[in-house]
């Protein structure tokens, strides 16, 4: 379709926002009054909303130094332009649940409540781009908000590359563009301990000690060729 | 029910609703922080509540505000609380009044006179008059302070014998 680029020439995306701006990001805490901690998030037509069931007693006692954390992502049938089949219990509803749980268990103080469990529960009400960001914002509301202490909040957000620009937020049509798009949440206040360059640098220095290997196989397979088929 | 704090309720992990209305304190309320935030070093103030430490400084680990207390000749110990009303957690030997959410046992009267221990042995509670003794269970409701033999109405709780201390 003509005219559709993700980045326009003057720099303006398909929402008119510039490279590296957000979008706008509404949010709410304290929804309800039956559970310990919720709230709603809007980033642009994103909407996500967490709900958080806080300390309580873990029947199979699972961990005896610390909490355990149970997250559960699921998105509303309504959510997707396509009416959603399976909300949850498929692949990625598992996958983004499993990544949630991880990243809440670096981030609350979990070994204030040992032998104990604490649910965080998040729902996609409308999708538009940045899932997960907005389920990790939101969760960390819900957590505020429910007083469980933890090290810092947990921010989120995706980052995508357009024509070597990169793009900050990125919205369903961007994500789906077929370029490179990344999530990332961290704590932002510098308690973010991160291993990524040096884990980074090994893998480098791994795969390039395996090129070394491939290509001996590969030239002692044509040696071996050769010498069969005759010169 | 009421409730004489001893070390040991203040850090069960199981009593979530705590209604508590201590009787003395003595704090300064200024500041509203959120988590991540750091507050001083250990060597200004030791921790309390609500904070954690990192690298020889003291956090927040929630949002709210930022309680100071004066203990005498030692460090302020600095705590962050969510209410002011409500949070402010009481020193040993306070009258709280409290509901046990995970106990099996009491729903008791506000009498005065008991003093309820809640341990951590599976959340087994014990029930003994002010006089100290432990009570001893007479029949399925009943039991009895072997000092001033006492009677009063509870319900008795079965204690599978290895989790009874001797």
């Amino acid at each position: 379709m003509a005219g559709l680029e993700l980045l326009s020439d003057q720099g303006y995306r398909l929402d008119g926002r510039k490279a590296t701006e957000l979008r706008k990001v509404h949010a709410r805490m304290g929804l309800f009054a039956q559970v310990d901690g919720s709230a709603y998030i809007e980033q642009g037509n994103t909407k996500a909303l967490a709900v958080v069931y806080g300390s309580h007693e873990d029947r199979a006692a699972r961990l005896h130094d610390r909490a355990v954390i149970n997250c559960q992502y699921s998105m509303a049938t309504f959510s997707t332009a396509e009416r959603k089949r399976r909300p949850h219990g498929d692949r990625k509803s598992t996958e983004m649940s499993l990544h949630l749980k991880q990243t809440f268990e670096a981030a609350v103080l979990t070994n204030l409540y040992p032998r104990s469990q604490i649910d965080i529960y998040v729902k996609i009400l409308q999708s538009d781009g940045g899932n997960y960001s907005a389920c990790v914002n939101a969760a960390t509301l819900a957590v505020i908000d429910a007083g469980i202490p933890m090290r810092d909040y947990v921010c989120a957000c995706t980052a995508g590359f357009v024509d070597e620009t990169p793009l900050a937020d990125l919205c369903h049509a961007e994500e789906s563009g077929g370029g490179t798009s990344l999530a990332l949440a961290l704590l932002p206040r510098g308690g973010h301990i991160d291993h990524l360059e040096t884990l980074m640098e090994a893998a480098m220095t791994a795969c390039k000690g395996v090129s070394k290997v491939l290509d001996e196989v590969v030239r002692q397979h044509l040696q071996e060729v050769s010498a069969l088929t005759g010169e | 029910m009421t409730v004489v704090v001893l070390p040991t309720l203040v850090e069960s992990t199981y009593c979530k609703s705590l209604w508590i209305s201590a009787k003395s304190f003595s704090a300064c309320v200024c500041v509203c922080v959120r988590a991540g935030d750091r507050l001083c070093s250990t060597e200004d103030c030791m921790p309390g509540t609500g904070v954690y430490l990192r690298h020889g400084y003291i956090y927040s680990s929630l949002a709210g505000y930022v309680l100071r207390k004066n203990e005498g000749e030692e460090l302020p110990v600095i705590s962050v609380v969510r209410e002011t009303e409500a949070q402010l957690l009481p020193d040993v030997g306070a009258i709280v009044t409290c509901k046990v959410r995970f106990g099996e046992l009491l729903m008791s009267t506000t009498d005065v006179k008991e003093d309820v221990r809640a341990t951590e042995k599976d959340r087994y509670i014990s029930v003994s008059l002010l006089s100290g003794a432990q009570m001893v269970p007479i029949s399925w409701c009943e039991m009895q302070c072997p000092r001033t033999h006492a009677k009063e109405f509870r319900k008795v709780a079965r204690v599978q014998p290895e989790y009874l201390q001797a």
